[in-house]
């Protein structure tokens, strides 16, 4: 570690032309010297939201206590046993038919960040409650240049009946900023990277159609004032800030790419201009953004619907034309089910993929993924029967030393799935009143 | 909240109990009877001031009335337990149902419950047992500690005002053993309060010579084995949870009495004092003449043999691939035959 005198500051951004780009954490920006005692790096916190619930059956460890092998479905996790905890028995009570009947799927996303009940219209009149990662962007979003991040792999619909009476609000989003305004994910490869490495400064209308008509590289516009500060770094950050532009680079190749290709629309799926076509791809390109973002502190706080609650995607891919929540709905035919395991397989792999990068991606004498909790979960665990207890959750990472992975803890029944929510953002110093209908926080998860 | 296509469903019962007395497991019973004549359903039953194995009773009572598989949890809430440690010791009167052996040395009772992480967290279940219904009705007869925890969650007042309509607080001459805890729910419970008292359950004896015959449609029943185990048969047991969950199911009736408003306190060694006036908790007092009509009627109750099941939701595979959906009634009429230790 090269230690200077004077601290880079942690917000330092790259500065061009109409241009801030944030960076890794560097040992530059440890405090000169505080080799001692290192400056504590920033937790991350993450959710992905699986939609349809799960082929529950090969899903939970038969045994609580330490990881042996997984079940099937989070074999692809096996090289990262010692990284994550499966956690059991989790509830989402308002996800629940209650005294209201059908809207599950709605309800199942729009209640599970929130923890409260999902006021069934289908007009603008929406009402929930700021979800979990909101009520941690309001109070540590300000030391990001973004607050938090909300990644979709699907379009995002807003307006209209998407189910039973249930507004495409709440089927479509899980991050709520208020209870009436939800966050809509950014599902567009390009939007996503231009809101993670575009402009954030105000720009001349004139100096930004030209920007846009020479279709320059964003990065482009920054190289002068990342030479400049390259010139003041140790040999380790010139290597992390090499790393770190090329893997940007790569991202920026990656979405011209995908609009370059042909962008072949599957009548079958929703998809936005510039979306890969194969949806590994897709998942990766995003993913990798978000490691990005998190590298360069651009936010600590993201959620990601892998597909929007009542998905109908298929995955050909690995053979399945059919439409994923369809097939949820197998009423016990076991070829449907088996389709239905093997979309939650290709989910985990990629998962993996994710994790393993983060876990790659250094940070201070720790990783990426030490420092961060990720949820990987869904608001219903039985998609065939519609159940919203007993879900399926994984907690990637450690939250920076505040918790021992490598385990299966089951709770009690009925334990808020909100519970867990609250521990991860009391993790980030956030302890508000109520976190949806949070009994507390989950006990035996931290080590304090 | 809006209503469902099926119309307004019956009042839900949460039960609170420590299921310490013979009356407590014969009121288990009461409440799946009433949810078998549809002027009730369970809500939830949560177990407060006893062990693991209290509440494998209470699951293996339920799956008495409700045979087959857990189907899923948007139907059935598992029942509750307050998760201290070290658990509490459980009575003596559950234990030997749950140890009950068939001739294949496998369990009696059919029961889901085996480990505590099987149970519902206490105060969670408590409150979503309300959440769940259009009305519903809470009989406390435990220590009040997760009740009162319950009312410090996330709207769970307005959620109990507005679908609570009533508590009923039972003294059962034992003690509360959590003082602060039950004054809290005295003081803060946004709906109203009835306070049954032991008089009415001394003067409402269930008589030992009736107990075969109330389960008769049963020959092997945890009901019947726990009230063999309570005491020393025959006996007659006082009726403390019988009468306050019939009060909670039939308020009108003309069995059991609400007096005027008045003030319910708790000493500090948990003893409940009720004086007339300057509160808003109503005492239940038994009519005297109408002790036996009462008795008879909830006899009626348990001695109701319950309908099948019908099934619900849709078929879910188990880990074996087959499908696990409730078998439909057998020909002679009894409950679907189910796995035992499953």
């Amino acid at each position: 570690m090269i230690v200077t005198r004077k601290a880079l500051n942690r917000r330092t951004l790259l500065k061009g032309i109409g241009v801030a780009l944030g960076l890794p954490f560097l040992d530059a920006m440890t405090p000169a010297f505080a080799a001692s005692t290192p400056a504590e790096q920033p937790v991350r916190l993450a959710w992905f939201y699986l939609p349809n619930g799960i082929d529950m059956r090969n899903w939970t460890p038969a045994e609580e206590g330490p990881l042996g092998a997984l079940p099937d479905i989070l074999s692809p996790l096996n090289g990262l046993k010692d990284d994550i905890t499966v956690i059991s028995n989790l509830t989402a009570n308002w996800g629940r038919p209650l005294l209201v009947g059908a809207g599950d799927h709605g309800r199942a996303l729009a209640a599970y960040m929130t923890g409260v009940e999902v006021y069934r219209t289908a007009g603008a009149d929406l009402k929930l409650t700021t979800s979990a990662d909101q009520l941690a962007a309001a109070a540590i979003g300000h030391l990001t240049k973004l607050p938090s991040l909300e990644i979709g792999l699907e379009e995002a619909r807003q307006a209209g009946n998407c189910d039973n009476g249930y507004s495409c609000a709440y089927c479509y989003n899980v991050s709520w900023k208020t209870p009436t305004q939800p966050l809509p994910p950014i599902s567009d490869p390009r939007n996503l990277f231009e809101r993670l490495f575009g402009d954030d400064i105000v720009e001349a209308p004139a100096a930004h159609a030209k920007r846009l008509a020479m279709r320059q590289s964003i990065l482009d516009h920054a190289l002068d004032s990342t030479h400049r500060l390259e010139a003041t770094l140790g040999g380790t950050d010139r290597r992390k800030m090499d790393e770190y532009l090329t893997s940007v680079r790569e991202i920026e190749q990656g979405v011209e790419r995908a609009e370059k290709s042909g962008m072949v629309i599957d009548p079958g799926i929703e998809k936005p201009f510039g979306v890969p076509h194969e949806f590994p791809d897709y998942f990766r390109l995003m993913t990798d953004m978000m490691v990005v973002a998190f590298k360069a502190d651009i936010t600590r706080i993201s959620t990601i619907m892998v597909g929007r609650e009542g998905s109908t995607r298929p995955y050909p891919e690995i053979g399945i034309a059919d439409g994923h929540h369809p097939l949820t709905h197998h009423m016990g035919n076991m070829q449907m089910l088996e389709k239905v395991h093997q979309i939650n397989i290709l989910h985990a792999k990629l998962f993996a993929e994710f994790l393993t990068k983060l876990k790659n991606t250094k940070e201070g004498d720790s990783n990426l993924l030490d420092q961060s909790l990720i949820v990987y979960g869904s608001g219903l665990s039985d998609g065939n029967v519609h159940a919203h207890d007993q879900l399926p959750t994984v907690l990637a990472g450690r939250g920076g030393k505040y918790i021992s992975p490598g385990r299966h803890i089951i709770y009690q029944r009925e334990t808020p799935v909100a519970n867990l929510f609250a521990s991860m953002i009391e993790r980030v110093g956030v302890r508000p009143e109520h976190v949806g209908d949070s009994t507390g926080t989950l006990a035996g998860l931290s080590l304090s | 909240m809006p209503q469902g296509r099926f119309g307004k469903p019956p009042l839900g019962v949460i039960y609170n109990t420590s299921m310490t007395r013979p009356d407590a497991a014969l009121a288990l019973a009461e409440i799946y009877g009433f949810e078998d004549k549809r002027d009730s359903r369970v809500g939830a039953v949560c177990v407060v001031g006893a062990g693991l194995k209290t509440a494998i009773f209470c699951d293996m009572v339920g799956r008495v009335y409700m045979p087959g598989p857990t189907r899923n949890g948007n139907q059935v809430l598992a029942v509750g337990l307050a998760d201290v440690k070290p658990l509490p010791p459980d009575s003596p009167m559950v234990q030997p149902a749950v140890a009950r052996k068939n001739d294949k040395g496998q369990s009696e009772y059919v029961h889901s419950i085996e480990r505590v992480s099987d149970t519902s967290l206490a105060e969670a279940v408590l409150l979503n047992g309300v959440i769940w219904q259009a009305d519903a009705a809470v009989i406390l007869s435990a220590p009040a500690t997760y009740l009162a925890k319950s009312l410090s969650l996330n709207n769970a007042r307005k959620e109990y005002e507005e679908k609570c309509r009533r508590l009923i607080i039972v003294d059962a001459g034992v003690p509360q053993t959590d003082v602060p805890a039950i004054r809290k729910v005295i003081a803060e419970w946004p709906s109203p309060i009835f306070f049954c008292p032991k008089e009415v359950g001394d003067a409402l004896l269930f008589p030992a010579a009736d107990l075969e015959k109330a389960f008769e449609w049963e020959p092997n029943h945890p009901v019947v084995d726990a009230y063999n185990a309570a005491g020393k048969m025959p006996y007659n047991a006082p009726s403390y949870d019988l009468a306050a969950i019939h009060f909670a199911v039939h308020p009108d009736s003309g069995f059991i009495l609400p007096s005027e408003p008045g003030t319910l306190t708790v000493s500090d060694d948990g003893k409940f004092s009720f004086k007339p006036g300057g509160g808003q908790v109503k005492s239940l007092k038994l009519d005297p003449a109408k002790k036996d009509a009462l008795m008879l009627a909830i006899i009626e109750i348990l001695a109701t043999k319950p309908a099948v099941p019908q099934q619900r939701t849709r078929p879910t595979p188990g880990a074996d691939g087959a499908t696990k959906a409730p078998d439909p009634a057998a020909p002679d009429g009894k409950p679907p035959v189910i796995k035992k230790d499953q």
